[in-house]
């Protein structure tokens, strides 16, 4: 054995002090001195292993001779020389001026989900990511910054290889992803104008390498779904109890007291997860290629529901001589949702006292309750008329993402380059759905079967023309960008509906055997054709790696918007200074980057539907005796001056790393105004028309934003641990509405509130026997009936002066004071633990299953119960009201107050646990092996809503879904879509994951 | 755009709709008759809204509420139990759809004058809507503005969000007088649709708008009005004048039916099937024959209201599958539903949250024999229908353990108290040890059917309004749909309301013709009341003519407390009585208290409830929407208010 000496250098030669060497599979190991030197006992063979902090581990074949090694190491992926993409090119994260949040592919994946949007939450600071649905397949609602608009679109630009995206997220297989970029502040968003208002999302997928052999990478993983936790609905006495105490409602024919059927249990099963995924990549010396495809399947906890995802991709990348390359990008999915016809209400609702059974063992069609007929579902009921043709709902997703480009290099003028991009979309849905004879009717076996057919199409195409200027002479860096792009969408659905199609066998495959009658509803067509036209332009100067600056200009046209209003230019310019490189910092020895960074700009929201501008005309069907007609009548008015709602954005940042980059951080405050906010205002019925768009307005988002990387042990004794936190703040409000006005109240629009603020009375406890004024503050109320707030005045007798009413209503803003993620990851001889959350603190989570719209928790002993805590004599502290008490729309009264949760929790996403072969078996393979196996939703903490109903405290509705009645807090439904809520979908569920990712 | 692939590039920022219409298309014929046919379906917001039609109800002598009522029933029944606020107001329905309609009547009758194609009698029609919203918000509100927000009776596309209420006698005089003149002017005498409007028709609403304007002006009880306006008319008549006129109109309406007139009996009224007979002038259209155009699903378990649903006689249906018959000839055993939910005339889909006074059982409707209109407004005898809901049992035992087999009566409302004495009542829903009745209901001795007398009607079992009951014939042999809401026509208006408007006008001062005074024309309508049939309660025909006995039974001299006695016999549970009350200002002299049995099985003991009936009731309040989506100040708000719901 020799001893092996060498000096360990950086890119620029200095000397490395400090860093580890071991012998790799030994506890040999030595650390470098101060002039980067270092001498360790190896054998000819032998492979040392070099890791440094702030550089990428190497590792060196001790060679023939006693040679010293002269060993530079590159800088590591955290590295200032890391490369994000910044739209329409990229830039070393060192020269970024804007506001730019990235996390790697590999990262992003340490969360296992079909889709990017789960596996982001909680991850980037300002990315707040909620779940619309826990169904299969569902997707998320994405929200940059705060909500802007107030009833434009607030989700924000997805850019897939820098193609604008018109697909839904979950068409883009994770697995395929080599990084995400999510450009947060105008400065940045401004070269996308119009579309980068809401911020933008640079989904770049993986391209393959030059000067590589083909390498083979599999990934994939199994689980297991198990529900999270069930509805808290009442068991057989708790319900018998209940109706006891309500004394409204006797026994129906199916019910007797004795019997306590848990219909959850009946229904729900394990569910099933798989994802597996194969490419292929590598590269010429002119070109490269990346290949491959992926399977993704999810059988959800409720039967028959089921996500099915099958994945194309291919990227290929040529030059072609010295000036020209070439190349291709294309993303291709097949999807198909299936089950989505089964919800729960039957099942939740279904009374604890009545069993599934006849008396002679026979399965019941339907239980016969006191005031409702319910159809019995259960796991084998509902497979079995699924497996006979009698019950389907199928929605078959198509969608290929397409682009090329050209560049050709100016031959005489160094940096020059002109490229074209030309991006073709085409994304088709079909939906067909058929319920058999009788299926879900308890009452009528015969009810005629009904079949439906839903077909929408979107095609896409953007062209864009890019001259770019890329050069650095000297300490000057230059880059300059001149865009002209135009793209259009056209999207198209046909849909048709039939009664009774004679034959199960045909579903909703031929609507024309119908018996029955068919309807093309004119209300679900739709043909929408709408385009943009941009021209624009950006320089990005450096000086010396320590001052920089962006300017951007740009200008949209929309078809959109009014005649005369449909151009806007905005600007946006930005500067960086990188205090890390000035000598008077150097010599500090502390920070290892330090960068101020400022910005301002200005993007706009066209996020109107097509033909706003124009007014409509709604349609009622009619029937004059047998003879049919179809009436026409105004809803919404023409705006001929409808124009660009923009937003402004001021940006404020600061990069830091120190203790030899062991802590990395970024600190953001940010403030945008948007104005000219569009607004599809809803008149008083006095004015002839339900609604206008218009240019109404403002609104402001305010926030602060923290991110911390930090590596709390290096390599101690072969221990590794990081962590990563990040925490913002969010301040929502609108600042003014239409004409001075401070109110809204049809559209719960509030000067100084969230936009996504609640109009409701404000629950206080429960009327007790010894409160005063029952009768006169709650006419015909009674003794634990809900308290709200009382505003009003008193006489000079103490007595209020008038009843509880509309004046009484409070706002109540919806938003959390702050929220956040957290991640953090244990190594130690190739196991590793990593653990990903998130959290949030305040604002309200509206339970809808609690709340008088979800027809959950009516305390009637009508149906069955959400499991609450009531008030009875002899429980007068409890939180709900009295059963059978005072009424409003079935529900007790102002029964929407019991919607409102606390909105805190802490979240858990998952924890997994890996293991590295490379350490061991695959010792020194090329094969490179890793096996993990993953809890996702393993707890909740903190959260007072979990803590009541053991729930999941994350949102999977919105307001107008998962309940059975949206009238019950306002009149104006359309307030409630806005709202994500936890209604009754499908359960959430706790996954057990089992994967392994092989590349050879 | 410079690329040549994209030939339609300078187009890119073009707009052309292709799926919906802009509001330019009311400039073509297709889209005038569009507007035309929109202004007959917006009647089904209103008529058949099930939270509308019970606020012409409850609150009234012939309606309360019932055991399953919530706010929106407790309310407007004014007993102390609820509090009627402009949050909880339900005449929303009327105030959130008549306005849209005005506008569109607006738009029609400016663009359509523009259109050649476009007849005087075409538009007509747009103006009997519009006149037509325009009284009912006028009875229902007081003064309501006629300026939506580009001029009186213009029509408006801005985006008013101000508003400022008329007068009523510039409601009367501006909008709906001149319109329903011009209407009967141009309108044909015989339909252009089927149900459409006719001169007949607007001569019937004119007729109406008079008399009510007539009471308007007289005030005889000092009922206040709003806003604030003299009780004078702009058109310097009187209110005898207005009487008289409401005479001559009603009268001519008699005696120029065009295709209209009296059905031969009142069964024939309202018997499922003959909805569109030559009584019924005005009806919100539904149909069971085509989903889409009746708006509402045929065969799904539906809710109540939105969309145009009708679901009134869901409101007034008692939940009568709660009754139970025994399986053992002993009464005992798993009881059995015996009267299951079935989509006909006499059951229903109930829902329990308005039930009849005693008062109008027993007072309005007291002669049950000689008069065929209590057994055809009601369903007294609910029959056994359990095969049809896949039940087996041959004969299921009843009351005294009596059997009874299906289509035999099984619970019975009696006509009057002579067999009271000898009923027996069971303490709570059943008779110990036996499984049957379970809705508290009584046994006479050798009855199989269980008895409710007139006078031990609750708010939890009481008798159905068959006069409105779903009607279907796609039932087969099973129970049909009856959790879809009622595929008829609600109905508006009738023929038969001429000679009451004429009689109450010449009450009320107008000089008759000969051969129609109030008796006489009171005497036409009881005459064909004495007609019958069929029987209901006997569920089996039966013809009888007790027109002479009728008509001698009618007092000597008529006044309006007699009117308003027939017209509720006449129109029970239509949703007329709110607005006669109203209209005669007599609503807490007749509705100030009524008799009820409480909403618990075995009550029978009748409770007598107050209403607070105060002046500021005979106007509803503007509801909370029209408010709430007004920029305005508070003050404003207030002040836009009718006077005590502030």
């Amino acid at each position: 054995q020799n001893t092996v000496r060498g000096k360990i250098t950086d890119q620029k030669g200095a000397p490395v002090p400090g860093a580890s060497i071991t012998v790799k599979g030994t506890n040999t190991g030595t650390n470098t001195g101060m002039d980067g030197s270092f001498a360790i006992p190896a054998s000819k063979g032998a492979v040392l292993v070099i890791s440094s902090v702030t550089f990428a581990v190497k590792e060196v074949t001790v060679g023939d001779d006693n040679a010293i090694l002269n060993i530079q190491l590159a800088a590591a992926a955290t590295d200032l020389n890391e490369v994000v993409v910044i739209g329409y090119g990229t830039q070393r994260k060192e020269a970024v001026t804007g506001s730019v949040a990235s996390i790697g592919g590999e990262k992003m994946r340490e969360v296992p989900t079909p889709n990017i949007s789960q596996a982001l939450q909680g991850r980037l600071p300002g990315v707040d990511i909620a779940q619309t649905s826990t169904q299969p397949g569902a997707t998320m609602q994405i929200r940059i910054r705060g909500t802007r608009s107030l009833t434009g679109d607030n989700n924000p630009l997805i850019v897939l290889d820098g193609i604008p995206f018109i697909g839904s997220l979950a068409d883009i297989n994770p697995n395929d992803i080599k990084s995400i970029d999510v450009l947060k502040d105008a400065s940045a968003t401004a070269i996308y104008g119009s579309r980068g208002a809401n911020g933008v999302i640079l989904v770049t997928t993986d391209k393959g390498a030059k000067n590589r052999k083909p390498r083979v990478s599999y990934s994939g993983y199994v689980g297991a779904q198990k529900v999270f936790a069930k509805y808290p609905m009442m068991n057989g006495p708790q319900f018998v109890a209940l109706r006891k105490a309500a004394g409204q409602y006797t026994n129906g024919q199916d019910e007797a007291d004795s019997v306590n059927t848990d219909w959850q249990d009946l229904l729900y099963q394990t569910g099933i997860v798989t994802d597996h995924n194969i490419s292929v990549s590598g590269g010429s010396e002119t070109g490269s290629y990346n290949f491959g495809g992926g399977y993704y399947n999810n059988q959800g906890v409720i039967p028959t529901q089921q996500y099915k995802r099958y994945t194309v991709r291919g990227s290929l990348d040529q030059g072609v001589g010295q000036y020209v390359r070439v190349g291709l990008t294309t993303n291709t999915n097949y999807n198909q949702t299936q089950g989505s016809q089964v919800g729960l209400y039957n099942t939740l609702s279904m009374t604890p006292i009545s069993s599934p059974y006849n008396a002679d063992g026979t399965l019941r069609r339907g239980v016969r309750m006191i005031a409702d007929n319910q159809y019995v579902y259960t796991k084998d009921v509902v497979k079995n008329l699924t497996n006979n043709d009698q019950w389907v709902n199928e929605t078959r997703g198509f969608a290929t993402y397409n682009s090329v480009y050209g560049e050709i290099k100016a031959p005489f003028i160094t940096g020059l380059k002109y490229r074209m991009n030309l991006g073709l979309d085409y994304v088709q849905t079909n939906n067909g759905a058929y319920t058999g004879a009788g299926v879900g009717d308890a009452l009528n076996p015969t009810t005629p079967s009904s079949a439906s057919v839903d077909s929408r199409n979107t095609v896409h195409y953007t062209l864009e023309n890019l001259l770019t200027y890329d050069r650095t002479i000297g300490k000057h860096a230059i880059n300059a960008v001149a865009l002209y792009s135009a793209e259009q969408l056209r999207y198209v659905r046909t849909n048709m509906a039939a009664r009774d199609i004679p034959a199960d066998a045909f579903q909703f495959y031929n609507l024309g055997q119908a018996a029955g009658q068919i309807t093309v509803d004119p209300a679900n067509q739709d043909y929408q054709l709408s385009g943009l036209k941009s021209a624009m332009g950006r320089i990005m100067y450096s000086y010396d790696n320590k001052y920089m600056i962006s300017a951007t200009l740009r200008s949209d046209g929309s078809s959109r918007l009014a005649p005369g209003h449909k151009w806007h230019t905005y600007p946006a310019i930005s500067a960086g200074w990188n205090l890390a490189n000035e000598s008077f910092i150097q010599s500090l020895d502390i920070f290892n980057t330090l960068k101020l960074r400022a910005g301002y700009g200005e993007t706009s929201n066209q996020a109107i539907a097509p033909y706003s501008t124009l007014g409509k005309l709604d349609t009622r069907p009619y029937n004059f005796g047998s003879s049919y007609s179809t009436g026409l009548y105004v809803t919404q008015l023409p705006n001929p001056n409808l124009g660009w709602e923009f937003s402004k954005t001021f940006n404020f940042g600061l990069d830091f790393s120190i203790l030899k980059n062991r802590l990395s951080g970024t600190i953001e405050y940010y403030i945008t105004k948007t104005e000219g906010v569009l607004f599809g205002q809803t008149l008083p019925p006095t004015s002839g028309v339900t609604s206008i768009t218009g240019n109404i307005g403002t609104t402001q988002n305010k926030g602060f934003e923290l991110g911390l990387n930090g590596v709390i042990l290096d390599n101690v004794n072969g221990f590794t641990w990081d962590a990563g936190i990040n925490f913002y703040v969010n301040k929502n409000k609108l600042t003014s509405l239409a004409s001075g006005q401070t109110r809204d109240e049809a559209n719960w629009w509030f000067v100084g509130h969230n936009i996504n603020a609640i109009f409701d009375y404000q629950r206080v406890g429960l009327w007790q026997k010894d409160d005063a004024y029952l009768n006169t503050l709650e006419p015909g109320g009674n003794i634990g009936m809900i308290k709200v707030k009382y505003t009003g005045g008193y006489k000079s007798d103490g007595t209020p002066e008038r009843a509880i009413g509309s004046a009484d209503r409070q706002i109540m803003d919806v938003d959390p004071d702050w929220q956040g993620g957290f991640n953090t990851h244990v190594a130690y001889k190739g196991f590793d633990l990593g653990v990903v959350g998130f959290y949030r603190h305040g604002g309200i989570l509206f339970s809808t299953i609690h709340g008088a719209s979800g027809y959950l928790n009516l305390l009637s002993g009508r149906r069955n119960n959400i499991n609450v805590d009531y008030w009875t004599p002899d429980n007068p502290n409890a939180k709900y009201p009295k059963p059978g008490g005072i009424v409003s729309s079935d529900n007790p009264k102002y029964g929407s107050t019991l919607s409102y949760f606390d909105g805190s929790f802490m979240k858990i996403r998952t924890i997994t646990l890996g293991y590295d072969f490379n350490q061991s078996l695959l010792k020194k393979s090329n094969i490179k092996l890793r096996m993990y196996a993953t809890v996702q939703n393993p707890f909740v903490m903190f959260s007072p809503f979990h803590k009541e109903s053991g729930l999941d405290p994350e949102t999977n509705s919105y307001g107008n879904q998962n309940v059975s009645s949206t009238g019950a807090i306002s009149s104006n439904t359309g307030l409630l879509n806005r709202l994500l809520t936890v209604g009754y979908n499908t359960p959430s569920t706790r996954n057990y994951i089992l994967g392994a990712n092989l590349t050879f | 755009c410079a690329m040549l692939l994209f030939t339609r590039c300078k187009k890119v920022l073009e707009e052309e709709p292709r799926s919906t219409y802009t509001p330019d298309f009311f400039k073509t014929e297709k889209g005038v008759l569009g507007g035309i046919t929109s202004q007959y379906a917006h009647l089904r917001l209103i008529y058949g809204q099930p939270y509308y039609y019970n606020t012409l109800e409850t609150g009234t002598d012939e309606y309360t509420y019932a055991s399953s009522a919530d706010q929106n029933f407790k309310d407007v029944d004014l007993s102390g139990v609820g509090n009627l606020t402009a949050a909880s107001s339900r005449s929303d329905a009327l105030w959130g759809t008549a306005f849209s309609n005005i506008n569109t009547a607006s738009g029609i009758i400016e663009n359509g004058g523009a259109v050649p194609t476009i007849s005087a009698a075409l538009l007509a029609e747009a103006r009997f809507f519009r006149a037509f919203d325009y009284f009912l918000l006028v009875q229902t509100f007081g003064g309501v503005p006629l300026d939506l927000g580009a001029g009186e009776l213009k029509f408006n596309i801005s985006a008013s969000r101000k508003s400022v209420r008329n007068t009523v006698p510039e409601v009367y005089t501006k909008a709906v007088f001149p319109d329903l003149l011009q209407a009967i002017n141009d309108l044909p005498d015989a339909p252009r649709v089927t149900g459409g409007v006719t001169k007949n028709v607007a001569r019937l609403y004119l007729a109406k708008a008079y008399l009510t304007y007539g009471w308007w002006l007289q005030n005889p009880n000092n009922i206040p009005t709003y806003p604030a306006a003299n009780r004078t008319d702009p058109d310097n008549h009187d209110a005898a004048w207005y009487f008289q006129k409401a005479y001559d109109i009603a009268v001519q309406g008699i005696s120029n039916p065009g295709s209209y007139g009296l059905e031969s009996t009142f069964y024939d009224v309202h018997v499922g099937g003959n909805d569109r007979g030559k009584e019924e002038m005005l009806y919100a259209d539904h149909t069971q024959d085509n989903e889409f155009y009746n708006g509402a699903c045929l065969s799904c378990f539906d809710s109540e209201s939105g969309n145009g649903r009708n679901g009134a006689t869901w409101m007034v249906t008692f939940n009568y599958t709660g009754i139970r018959s025994a399986p053992n000839p002993t009464g005992d055993g798993a009881g059995v539903s015996p009267v299951q939910r079935e989509a006909a005339q006499s059951l229903g889909r109930p829902y329990t949250r308005m039930c009849p006074t005693i008062g109008a059982i027993t007072n309005t409707f007291a002669e049950k024999t000689l008069d065929s209109r209590y057994d055809g407004t009601f369903t007294t005898v609910f029959r056994g229908n359990w095969p049809k809901g896949g039940t087996t049992n041959a004969t299921l035992y009843n009351a005294n353990d009596m059997p009874v087999t299906p289509g035999q009566p099984i619970l019975s409302f009696l006509n009057d108290e002579s067999l009271t004495p000898g009923i027996t009542y069971p303490s709570g829903a059943s008779f110990p040890g036996k499984s049957s009745n379970a809705i508290g209901a009584g046994v006479l001795p050798g009855r199989a059917d269980f008895v409710i007398s007139p006078r031990g009607i609750s708010r939890i079992v009481f008798p159905n309004l068959w006069k409105i009951g779903e009607y279907r014939t796609d039932n087969g042999t099973g129970l049909g749909q009856p959790n879809a809401t009622s595929t008829r026509p609600f109905k508006i208006a009738k023929f038969s309301e001429f000679y009451f408007i004429a009689a109450e006008a010449a009450v009320k001062g107008a000089t008759p013709v000969a051969g129609k005074s109030a008796r006489e024309l009171i005497n036409v309508i009881r005459a064909r009341a004495g007609k019958w049939k069929f029987s209901n309660k006997d569920n089996a025909a039966f013809v009888a003519d007790n027109s002479a006995a009728m008509t001698a039974a009618t007092p000597a001299v008529i006044d309006i407390p007699y009117i308003l006695a027939e017209r509720s016999r006449e129109y029970f549970g239509e949703g007329m009585r709110w607005f006669d009350l109203v209209r005669t200002q007599t609503w807490s002299d007749i509705a100030g208290t009524y008799d009820i049995c409480a909403a618990t099985y075995g009550s029978h003991t009748p409770q007598t409830v107050t209403r607070t009936i105060d002046k500021k009731y005979y106007l509803r309040p503007i509801p909370q929407a029209q408010l709430d989506g007004m920029d305005a100040t508070a003050d404003e708000k207030a002040a836009y208010q009718n006077p005590g719901y502030q």
